[in-house]
C-alpha cells in the first residue's frame, strides 16, 4: 500500500518544481517567492511523513518551525521586493542589472 | 536543575537578546535620533558578551559539561572560539557604520539592534549540534542579513543587493532544509552525535543525498564555489559597512558550522564529503583568484579575494584532523582581521562630496596624497597575498602544512600555485596606488574610529602578529580538541 | 483503502498545482494555485495523522502568508482590467476547483476517521504519547525539550517584524509626496512668491 516511498517521490517532485520555478521564472520575482514556499512546503510534507514514518514527533516539530520562519522569510522578501518595485517600478528579473554578474 | 545549568551555558545568546529587546524599545521610543548612542551601547553588549565567553575558550572547555539542552546546543571551546572573532567583527561593523549611513541620512535606529539579532543567530549557529537548532541559527543570521544587504534604501543598487541575496539564500536554506529532513528521515534521528553513531556502517542513497544537500546549502553560506555567483553582487550592492560585516561574521559562523557539521554529525563518513570539500577548496581558490582580474570596483574585488580566501580554509577543513581545524581556526583570526582592515580602509576613501570612493582607478597615486592610508591597504594586500614578512602567510603556512600531514599533498602544490596567481590582482592595487599617476580624488574626512580599527588591524598584519602566533596556536588547538572530544 | 485513494488524489493535486504555480502567467493565479497546492499538502498530513500541524498549514499559509502575497500582488503592477476579463472565463475552471476542494474535505476526514495511514513505525525516543491528541504530544515536547528553540523562534519572527517594518515604512520628511500641513508656512507666504507674471508668445504654451 501507500509507503514512506510515496510521500518522498511526492516531495522530491514538489522540490523540483521549486527549484525550477526560481530558475524558470525570468518575469516575475513575486513567483520566484512562492516557488520558494513550494520548496519549503515539500520540506515539510518530508518532515511530516518522516515523523510518521519513524513514530517520532521531532520531524513535527520540526515542520512547526520551519513554517515558522517560512512565514518570516515571506514577509523580508515581500519587503524586500516593495522596496525594489519602489525605486525601480517593474519587479521583472531580467533588469535587475544594475551591477555586472 | 538541568535547565539551570543550560541557562548558564547559553549566558552570551541570552545577554545578546535581552539587550536587542531593550535597544529596540530605546530605538522606538526615542528614534533615530538616539542610534548613535544604541550604537555604542551595542558595543559595549558585545563586549560583554566577548568577556562572557572568554573563559571557556582559555580552559579549552570540552565534553558533557559543555552541552545545553538535552544536546541542541553546545558551548565548548571551538564555538567560543568562533563567538570571539563573531562578536569582535560585529563590533567593527557597528563602529564604522554611522559615519557612512549619515551622509545618506539613511542612518537608522534599527540598524544596532539588528546586527545584534544577526550576531545572536551567529553565536547559535557555531553552537549548534541539532538540525534544528542549525536551522534556527542559520535562519536569525540570514534574516537579519537580507534586511541588512537592502538597508540604504535610496539607492537602488542596495534593494537588488537585498533581492538577489534574498533569493538565492532562500533557495539555499531549502536545499539545506531539504537535505535535514532527508537525514533526519534515514538516520531517525536531528542530534549530530546521534546521527554519526546511525551512519556507522555502510552509508544509504538517501544518507548520502542528504549529507550532499546539506553541505550543498552551507557551501552557498560560506560563498565556497560553485555557490558563490550571489557575493560580487551582494558585496557590491549592499552599504559597504554591511559588506564588511557579511565578510566577517557570519563568514566565521558559517564556517565553524560547516566544520561542526561535517567533522561531528558526518564524522564516520569523511571520505564521502571530503572530495566535495577539496573540489568546493580548489574551485573557490582558482575562481577567486582569475574572478578578480579584470575588477574595477574594489568591493567586487575583495568579493571575489574573500571567495579565495574560503578556499583556503576548506583546505584546513579537508584535512579532517584536529590540525587541520586549528590551522582553519588560526586562518579564520586572520582573515577576519585582514577583512576589517581593508573594508575599513576602503570606507575611508571620500571624495571630495564626501561620497565613497570604490573604483579602482580613483586610486591613482594614493600613496601621495594620503601616505598613510594607502600604507595600511597596501600592507593588507600584501598580507592578503600571503607574501612572508605579513603575517596573511602564517595563516595559508599552517592550512598548507595540516594539509600535508594529511596526505593531501597536491591539494597543497596546487593551493600553493594558486596563491601566487592570485597575488596578482593584489599587487595590482598597490601598483595603483604607488606608480600611477595621481588622481587626486581621494579626500579623508575620516574620524579616530575608523583609524583607530585600521592601525589595529595594521598592526596585526605587519610581522608584530607573529608574536601572537603562540598564544593563538595554543588556543586553537584548544578549540580544535574540543571539536573532536566525543561526548 | 479510503487513505490509498485519498493519498493519490492529493498528491495528484499538490503536484498540480505546484506546476500551475510557476506556470501560471498571472501572479494572482500564481497565488490561488499555491493556496490549493497548500490545502493538498494539509490533506496529505492529515491522513498520516499529523492534524496539527496540517491545521497550522492552512491557518499559517491560507490565512496569513498567501493573504500577504495577494496584497502585494494588488500592489504592484497588475492588470486589474485583464483580470476582470478573466473572471468570467475563469469561472467554470474555478467551480470546479471549489467542488473538488468540497470533495476532499469530505474525503480527507473520512480518510482520518478511518485512522492514520501506517507507514512503519521503528520505536523512536519521542513517540507520540498513547491515547493522547497529536497537539498534546507536540506541545509537551514544544514547551519542555525544545523550549530553548521556541523561543528563538521567537525572535525570528521579532527579526522579521523589525526587517518588514524599517524596510518598508516611509518616514515623513523622506516622502515629499504626502501633502501635510505646515501652518508657519501657510502664514508666511506672501503673494509675490505664490504668484508669477508671465507674458507668453502668441500660440506658445505657458511654462509652469
Amino acid at each position: 500500500m501507500i509507503g514512506i516511498e510515496h510521500y518522498i517521490v511526492v516531495s522530491s517532485i514538489l522540490f523540483v518544481l521549486g527549484v525550477l520555478g526560481i530558475f524558470l521564472n525570468r518575469k516575475n520575482v513575486i513567483v520566484i517567492l512562492m516557488a520558494i514556499e513550494l520548496i519549503l512546503l515539500s520540506v515539510n510534507i518530508n518532515f511530516v511523513a518522516f515523523s510518521a514514518f519513524l513514530n517520532d514527533l521531532v520531524g513535527q516539530v520540526f515542520a512547526m518551525l520551519v513554517l515558522t520562519v517560512a512565514a518570516g522569510e515571506a514577509a523580508i522578501g515581500l519587503a524586500i521586493l516593495v522596496i525594489y518595485y519602489r525605486s525601480r517600478g517593474t519587479i521583472a528579473v531580467d533588469d535587475a542589472n544594475r551591477m555586472k554578474g | 536543575m538541568e535547565l539551570t545549568s543550560s541557562l548558564g551555558l547559553i549566558a552570551p545568546e541570552i545577554l545578546l537578546s535581552v539587550a536587542g529587546l531593550f535597544l529596540l524599545l530605546v530605538a522606538a521610543w526615542a528614534g533615530d535620533r538616539a542610534s548613535s548612542a544604541i550604537s555604542i551601547a551595542a558595543c559595549v553588549v558585545l563586549g560583554a558578551a566577548f568577556f562572557l565567553v572568554a573563559p571557556s575558550v582559555c580552559a579549552g572547555a570540552a565534553g558533557l559539561e559543555t552541552v545545553a539542552f538535552g544536546g541542541q546546543f553546545r558551548a565548548d571551546a571551538f564555538a567560543g572560539f568562533a563567538k570571539l572573532m563573531i562578536y569582535a567583527a560585529a563590533g567593527a561593523a557597528l563602529v564604522v557604520a554611522p559615519a557612512f549611513f549619515t551622509r545618506y541620512a539613511a542612518m537608522r535606529a534599527e540598524y544596532p539592534v539588528l546586527v545584534l539579532f544577526g550576531t545572536l543567530g551567529m553565536s547559535i549557529m557555531v553552537s549548534a549540534t541539532d538540525l534544528l537548532t542549525l536551522y534556527i541559527g542559520l535562519e536569525m543570521q540570514s534574516l537579519a542579513a537580507y534586511v541588512l544587504a537592502a538597508f540604504l534604501r535610496p539607492d537602488q543598487r542596495s534593494a537588488e543587493a537585498g533581492l538577489k541575496y534574498f533569493v538565492l539564500g532562500a533557495l539555499a536554506s531549502g536545499i539545506l532544509l531539504f537535505g535535514a529532513s532527508l537525514l533526519y528521515g534515514f538516520t531517525g534521528t536531528t542530534q549530530f552525535e546521534l546521527m554519526r553513531v546511525a551512519m556507522a556502517g555502510p552509508i544509504s542513497t538517501g544518507t548520502l543525498f542528504g549529507i550532499v544537500f546539506v553541505l550543498a546549502g552551507l557551501a552557498f553560506k560560506i560563498s565556497a564555489v560553485p555557490f558563490h555567483m550571489w557575493t560580487p553582487d551582494v558585496y557590491e550592492g549592499a552599504p559597504t559597512p554591511v559588506t564588511q560585516f557579511f565578510a566577517t561574521a557570519p563568514k566565521v559562523a558559517a564556517i565553524a558550522l560547516t566544520a561542526r557539521v561535517a567533522l561531528d554529525a558526518f564524522g564516520t563518513h569523511a571520505d564521502a564529503w571530503r572530495q566535495v570539500v577539496i573540489f568546493a577548496a580548489l574551485a573557490s581558490i582558482v575562481v577567486g583568484a582569475l574572478g578578480a582580474i579584470g575588477q574595477t570596483n574594489i568591493k567586487r574585488l575583495l568579493a571575489y579575494s574573500s571567495i579565495n580566501n574560503v578556499g583556503f580554509i576548506l583546505i584546513g577543513l579537508a584535512a579532517a584532523t584536529p590540525q587541520g581545524a586549528s590551522a582553519m581556526l588560526v586562518y579564520l583570526v586572520i582573515y577576519v582581521a585582514m577583512s576589517v582592515g581593508s573594508f575599513v580602509a576602503v570606507l575611508m576613501l571620500r571624495d571630495e562630496d564626501g561620497a565613497p570612493v570604490e573604483r579602482l582607478a580613483d586610486l591613482a597615486g594614493l600613496s601621495r596624497t594620503k601616505p598613510a592610508l594607502a600604507f595600511c591597504l597596501a600592507a593588507m594586500m600584501f598580507s592578503l597575498a600571503g607574501i612572508p614578512p605579513l603575517f596573511g602567510f602564517w595563516g595559508k603556512f599552517v592550512v598548507f602544512q595540516a594539509a600535508v600531514q594529511a596526505d593531501l599533498v597536491a591539494l597543497a602544490a596546487i593551493g600553493i600555485a594558486a596563491s601566487v596567481i592570485g597575488a596578482f590582482y593584489y599587487i595590482k592595487v598597490v601598483k595603483v596606488m604607488y606608480f600611477d599617476e595621481a588622481v587626486n580624488v581621494v579626500r579623508d574626512r575620516s574620524d579616530w574610529a575608523h583609524w583607530a580599527l585600521l592601525i589595529i588591524s595594521t598592526a596585526l598584519m605587519s610581522p608584530l602578529g607573529y608574536l601572537l602566533t603562540g598564544p593563538l596556536s595554543v588556543l586553537a588547538d584548544r578549540a580544535a580538541a574540543s571539536l573532536f572530544f566525543l561526548v | 483503502m479510503i487513505q490509498a485513494f485519498a493519498f493519490y488524489l492529493f498528491a495528484a493535486l499538490v503536484l498540480a498545482s505546484g506546476a500551475f504555480t510557476i506556470l501560471a502567467r498571472n501572479p494572482v493565479h500564481s497565488v490561488l494555485w499555491l493556496i490549493l497546492a497548500f490545502f493538498n499538502a494539509a490533506g496529505l498530513m492529515v491522513i498520516v495523522g499529523a492534524e496539527f500541524i496540517a491545521m497550522l498549514l492552512v491557518i499559517v499559509y491560507v490565512g496569513a502568508v498567501a493573504v500577504l502575497f495577494l496584497f502585494v500582488v494588488m500592489m504592484l503592477d497588475i492588470d486589474f482590467a485583464e483580470l476582470r476579463s478573466g473572471l468570467v472565463r475563469y469561472f467554470p475552471l474555478g467551480l470546479a476547483i471549489a467542488v473538488v476542494l468540497a470533495a476532499e474535505l469530505v474525503l480527507g476526514v473520512g480518510a482520518y476517521r478511518a485512522g492514520a495511514l501506517e507507514l512503519g513505525t521503528p520505536a523512536a525516543e519521542t513517540a507520540p504519547l498513547v491515547g493522547e491528541a497529536n497537539i498534546v504530544s507536540i506541545g509537551a515536547l514544544l514547551y519542555g525539550r525544545y523550549l530553548f528553540l521556541f523561543e528563538s523562534a521567537g525572535i525570528i519572527l521579532l527579526v522579521a517584524m523589525i526587517g518588514a517594518i524599517v524596510l518598508t515604512q516611509r518616514e515623513a520628511r523622506a516622502d515629499a509626496g504626502r501633502s501635510q500641513q505646515n501652518i508657519s508656512r501657510q502664514v508666511s507666504r506672501r503673494p509675490e512668491e505664490a504668484t508669477v507674471n508671465t507674458r507668453p508668445e502668441v500660440g506658445q504654451g505657458v511654462q509652469l
